[in-house]
């Protein structure tokens, strides 16, 4: 053969591979509000810096009249790219290749990106829209299956692994997406669920749709289970890049520093009168937290779950930052076991991927109740301070008003390893709040005089007076310092530059055995 | 020259009493209810004392209390403000009993002008040209067809208890009065429990023009030339600037000398305002004597260079007006917008809540007389406005100009306001022109086929701010992450320019960035217009951000949301989104942003009390009407309909409270 003709014929086998399922199928994709899988990786990753591998890999089955249908690549795309201009690896499974479908040869290419990205230390991002494992191939499908679990359980805390969810995700397709930090999905064209609704129907004869059962509102605000809930293909792309520019590529690396283009000094006297100084009045955690960090710029996660705490990435002084706050609007800020949960993982991805942790503290206690006692929230509340009391990485309190009881040693306080703890002259450090207090040390006086309420009231006044500040605390030294609050911006980034060199270590061991 | 004064009043007025008492060296003494304890007046005046509850009639509008807080505090007058107890004869004579000094008029002639029939009888007697119209209220149907025999249509139907244009309606055929004069008694009698209305001739195209008197008690009378108020929205006014362009000099002396006559016969001291209404025609007509300053004095006193709270105090003290009609002059031009927390995006329903953030404008010629702070609460108990914003100039399009951008930097977030609103009044053609009429924001503002597209040089102006924001956080993350990136995937060259393709609705803009040698300019080739385009330090990710475009300074400011920033400019608010090439081509195969509404339920669109049920379940409802009506900060806002449907259940009484986003009714 000529060498014209070699390369005639590897330009041909390239389009053949580059066309997927065909252009009618991309158009049916096109027409469900879909972009194709190569559409995709084009739009995560930075223009003309995609190197795909694996173009000719084929499927090997032979049943059911498989031979003759092979589309070169198969039912996905790999390979790797830059994102922001940093090393990212990225596979897109590719719906119109039958349906997307894993078979053993999609396995081994999907595999084969995690185990580079593990060896070369780049997060991954995987993009899902596939109808499940390949039938037709049986048991082979499913070893693929597992053997990409094993190697995202492996890469768990090495790398970022990020998932998003832009088609369908059923059965055991599910669990790859669960064992990664971040999943993205799409609303309205993009589900996951174990068993669907055909089958729900037929096993307890409830009906639901697949959106409601499965879809992004149903797993970002009811399981908790995905993290984003975007409006489109596109937007669901760009939160990933905007979320990658946060981390670092690997667990050995600090997170990325940008050059900072607000003053660190900036005061905003905006910030003594946003906390309401009656415990019962509500305001939003976030207003503080978008004054503090550098532009206003809050990347929140998990936003529509537990809403109750608040979580999130920002950067102080060009470095990134976790942020967990409690959230005063949304249940008067209490923990309960779904805050919990949601703050514990949180922390934990910040302390395995070296990014400090800023704690924003205003929170009456734990959620009293059968339910919530029945619930496990004794476990799950375990869960958070079991991930506060293991993270080695810079850890700072605010506390802005409400410090009460268990909740006050869960929230990073100064016991559990906190570095920096300081607080507003509007914080109340104490066991409970004063009314509480009151009913319980002076029942027998209170009863005992001619106006209770009147006593109770000069009481209340009086522990409000002794407790309900941080002064206590401050003298004992479990607060560092109490602010100005309009300073607050600068306090933080001064101990953020000062913790930049912190060292900490826990005891070796295999692992721990944090409450699941 | 009084040492102590009360400020019986809250908002900006009370700032502004207290901020023209601090530069006279008189201390002053702040009234507060429960909500406003920590508001702007209580910590600005020298006391503050501490009148209870939230309700007005609690607080502001509770005479004893007032009045002990004064001598409580050994205050020697009391400033009553605007609203409340201004106008309110009673109070004005129990000070007076108590031996305060009440600054303002004497309680009998409150009285007197007070009363719309004596106000414009008394004009009358002076041949002050008066609105035909019946002198007195009419009681039943019968009658009031008799009166508009007379006077002929169109016609006011005005309630004679009311005031600040509440169940006034206009009557423009026949056909029209039985429905219109039975509307009308319904509405006065909820809102003032008397349903006797005054009937009017009504003048088409009207402005509203008001004349500024100040008197003293040796029974000298000035006038310090004309306001005009012509923009209102259901009769509260919105924009007012001085002088009016509709008012000459002959004009001017001719409304001055009648309004100076009704001060004097009426026996009138301190300073007060004559209001009339102006045809086509230059002629004027009285409407009502308002014996209190007005919430618009300020842009008398910037064209006068007098500070009016000055003169009423030296008035009240009791020393005499030592101006003389030939000192005053009008210099330029001021114009006023009122700044008040409402949603003009849905019906103007009150907005309500903590001020999150607040930045005024500043610079020359600007004014903002404001009665909160980042941190202050909105709340429903009291009006709506915020804050007043004053523009001076040489002549009316200079101080429009310096208002435009004033208003492009007005910076409020946690409730919605009425900013850029106010923004699109004083950018309207017709506004330039100087077109006035009351009626010009129905006309011109809320009618859809009245509504113009933005003028494509403000446009661009958005499209370059939002593209070079987009950009430089783009350009700062990927530069400042490049040197971590691996050698591996292809090498990225510094490139010369960047193009863009930036789409807000249905206008597509293709744009070409390059950054010039000097840091922080920028040139912007959009279609065929090229800009050069400069912006000082630090400002990119500001949610205000300053562009100097061509040499002329803009300020903008913007919300973000990934790749979608919403500016607001020159009262256009739009949402930007902002795409480089590939990612254009992509974004067509991209579907609407679906957005999940709640079907079948009628949701409350803010807080507030419920008033009225319109319906009853099994009742038949169309989309658009009106179901319920609920009452927040003193105004009544109907909820509409949002589907076809039959009421189902009713999930609420008159009287409830309800939040946002409360379901009310559900629909079958």
């Amino acid at each position: 053969m000529e060498p014209k003709d070699l390369l005639a014929k590897l330009e041909q086998k390239s389009q053949e591979a580059l066309q997927g399922g065909g252009a009618s199928r991309i158009q049916k994709q096109h027409e469900s509000g879909k972009l194709s899988a190569r559409e995709r990786i084009d739009k995560l990753l930075d223009p003309g810096t995609f190197v795909e591998l694996d173009r000719f890999k084929t499927h090997r089955c032979t049943d059911f009249g498989m031979s003759d249908q092979k589309v070169p690549g198969d039912s996905v795309v790999t390979g790797y790219g830059l994102v922001n201009g940093r090393q990212t690896f990225v596979f897109s499974q590719d719906f119109t290749v039958f349906g997307g479908s894993l078979s053993l040869a999609h396995a081994e290419k999907i595999c084969k990106v995690m185990e580079m990205a593990q060896r070369v230390g780049a997060p991954l991002v995987a993009l899902c829209d596939s109808g499940g494992a390949r039938i037709q191939e049986g048991v082979m499908s499913l070893a693929g299956y597992a053997d990409i679990f094993l190697r995202n359980v492996l890469a768990s805390g090495v790398i970022p692994q990020l998932t998003a969810i832009m088609g369908p995700c059923a059965g055991g397709s599910v669990y790859s997406p669960a064992l990664t930090d971040w999943i993205f999905m799409v609303q309205n064209t993009s589900n996951m669920f174990i068993t669907g609704p055909d089958v729900i129907k037929a096993v307890t004869g409830e009906s639901v749709t697949k959106e409601d059962l499965g879809g992004a509102m149903a797993h970002n605000a009811v399981s908790g289970v995905a993290h984003f809930a975007t409006l489109n293909d596109e937007e669901c792309l760009a939160k990933i890049r905007e979320l990658l520019a946060f981390l670092p590529l690997n667990n050995m690396e600090d997170a990325p520093r940008i050059p900072c283009t607000d003053d660190p000094g900036r005061r905003d006297l905006n910030l003594r009168d946003i906390v309401p100084t009656d415990p019962n009045k509500p305001y939003d955690i976030r207003d503080i937290i978008r004054s503090n960090v550098d532009n206003g710029y809050f990347f929140e996660v998990h936003e529509h779950f537990a809403k109750n705490i608040v979580v999130g990435f920002a950067r102080f002084d060009g470095a990134p930052v976790g942020i967990i706050a409690n959230q005063p609007s949304v249940m008067a800020g209490c923990l309960d076991s779904n805050a919990s949960m949601k703050g514990a993982r949180f922390v934990r991805f910040c302390d395995a991927f070296n990014i400090p942790l800023v704690v924003y503290e205003d929170v009456p206690g734990f959620l009293p109740g059968v339910h919530q006692e029945h619930g496990g929230i004794i476990k799950h509340g375990a869960k958070l301070i079991y991930a506060f009391c293991e993270a080695t990485v810079p850890r700072l309190t605010l506390i802005t008003r409400k410090a009460y009881g268990g909740a006050y040693c869960v929230m990073n306080s100064k016991h559990i390893r906190g570095d920096i703890n300081i607080a507003y002259p509007t914080a109340e450090i104490a066991v409970m709040g004063a009314d509480g207090a009151v009913n319980i040390i002076f029942r027998e006086e209170i009863k005992k005089t001619g106006d209770p309420q009147a006593e109770k009231n000069r009481l209340v006044d009086d522990y409000r007076d002794k407790f309900a500040n941080p002064y206590k605390a401050a003298e004992l030294g479990y607060i560092d310092d109490v602010i100005d609050p309009a300073d607050t911006r600068l306090k933080i980034v001064s101990a953020l530059r000062m913790l930049r060199t912190k060292q900490a270590t826990n005891p070796p061991k295999k692992h721990g055995n944090i409450p699941l | 020259m009084f040492s102590k004064i009360l400020v019986a009043n809250r908002g900006e007025i009370a700032v502004r009493i207290i901020r023209g008492c601090k530069r006279m060296g008189v201390r002053t003494v702040a009234v507060y209810s429960d909500a406003d304890s920590r508001s702007l007046p209580v910590t600005l005046a020298d006391e503050a004392y501490h009148l209870g509850g939230d309700r007005p009639a609690e607080s502001y509008l509770n005479k004893e209390k007032i009045i002990d807080a004064a001598r409580v505090t050994g205050c020697e007058a009391i400033h009553p403000g605007y609203g409340f107890l201004s106008e309110n004869p009673a109070f004005a004579r129990m000070t007076a009993e108590a031996g305060l000094i009440f600054i303002g008029p004497p309680a009998d002639v409150i009285a007197t002008l007070g009363d719309k029939i004596a106000a414009k009888k008394l004009a009358a007697e002076l041949n002050i040209p008066i609105v035909a119209g019946h002198p007195a209220p009419v009681q039943s149907d019968e009658e009031a067809m008799a009166v508009i025999e007379k006077i002929g249509f169109p016609v006011l139907l005005k309630p004679a208890a009311g005031g600040g244009g509440k169940g006034m309606r206009v009557v423009m055929q026949p056909q029209e009065l039985n429905s219109a004069l039975k509307l009308c008694r319904q509405e006065t009698r909820k809102a003032f429990g008397d349903d006797s209305i005054f009937i009017e001739r009504y003048i088409e195209a009207p402005r509203h023009i008001e004349i500024q008197v100040l008197a003293d008690h040796n029974g000298r009378v000035i006038h310090l030339g004309e306001r005009e108020c012509s923009i209102q929205r259901r009769y509260q006014k919105i924009i007012e600037e001085s002088p009016s362009m509709a008012v000459d000099e002959e004009l001017r002396r001719k409304m001055g000398a009648m309004a100076c006559d009704l001060a004097l016969r009426a026996g009138y001291r301190n300073a007060g305002t004559v209001e009339f209404i102006l045809d086509r025609n230059q002629n004027f007509y009285f409407l009502e004597m308002n014996t209190r300053l007005q919430v618009e004095h300020p842009v008398t006193e910037m064209v006068t260079g007098l500070d009016l709270i000055e003169w009423q105090l030296r008035i009240a003290g009791g020393e005499k007006l030592t101006l003389k009609p030939e000192d005053i002059r009008l210099t330029g031009w001021a114009i006023e917008a009122r700044i008040c927390a409402e949603d003009p995006a849905r019906n103007f329903i009150p907005s309500m809540g903590l001020i999150t953030r607040y930045a005024e404008p500043l610079g020359d010629n600007i004014r903002v007389d404001s009665g909160v702070n980042a941190g202050s609460r909105v709340h429903v108990f009291y009006d709506s406005m915020l804050a007043k914003l004053i523009c001076w100039g040489t002549d009316r399009e200079t101080a429009r100009k310096t208002m435009i951008q004033a208003l492009n930097g007005y910076h409020i977030e946690g409730v919605s306001s009425n900013v850029d609103f106010a923004n699109q009044v004083i950018n309207h053609p017709a506004f330039i022109r100087g077109e006035l009429t009351t009626d010009f924001i129905a006309d011109h503002l809320l009618r859809e086929d009245a509504k113009l597209p933005p003028p494509l040089e403000q446009l661009h102006c958005m499209v370059m701010a939002t593209t070079l924001i987009y950009h430089l956080r783009v350009a700062l993350v990927r530069n400042s992450l490049l040197p971590l990136k691996s050698q591996v995937g292809g090498a990225m060259t510094p490139e010369k320019y960047h193009d863009y393709v930036t789409k807000s609705e249905n206008d597509i803009f293709n744009i070409r960035l390059r950054q010039m040698p000097a840091e922080l300019e920028w040139e912007f080739q959009l279609g065929d217009k090229t800009y050069q385009v400069k912006t000082p330090p630090l400002e990119f990710f500001r949610r205000r951000l300053k562009l100097i475009i061509n040499n002329e300074p803009n300020m903008f400011r913007l919300r973000y949301d990934g790749n979608f920033i919403e500016a607001a400019f020159c009262g256009i608010i739009r949402t930007f989104e902002i795409y480089e090439p590939r990612e254009w081509e992509l974004a067509r195969y991209m579907p609407p942003p679906a957005r999940r509404t709640r079907e079948n339920v009628l949701e409350s669109p803010m807080p507030g009390l419920v008033v009225e049920i319109n319906v009853k379940s099994g009742d038949r409802v169309y989309r658009g009407q009106e179901l319920v009506v609920i009452e927040s900060m003193k105004m009544e806002s109907a909820v509409a309909s949002p589907c076809d449907g039959i009421v189902d259940s009713i999930h609420i009484k008159p009287g409830d409270t309800v939040e946002t986003g409360m379901v009310l009714m559900g629909f079958k």
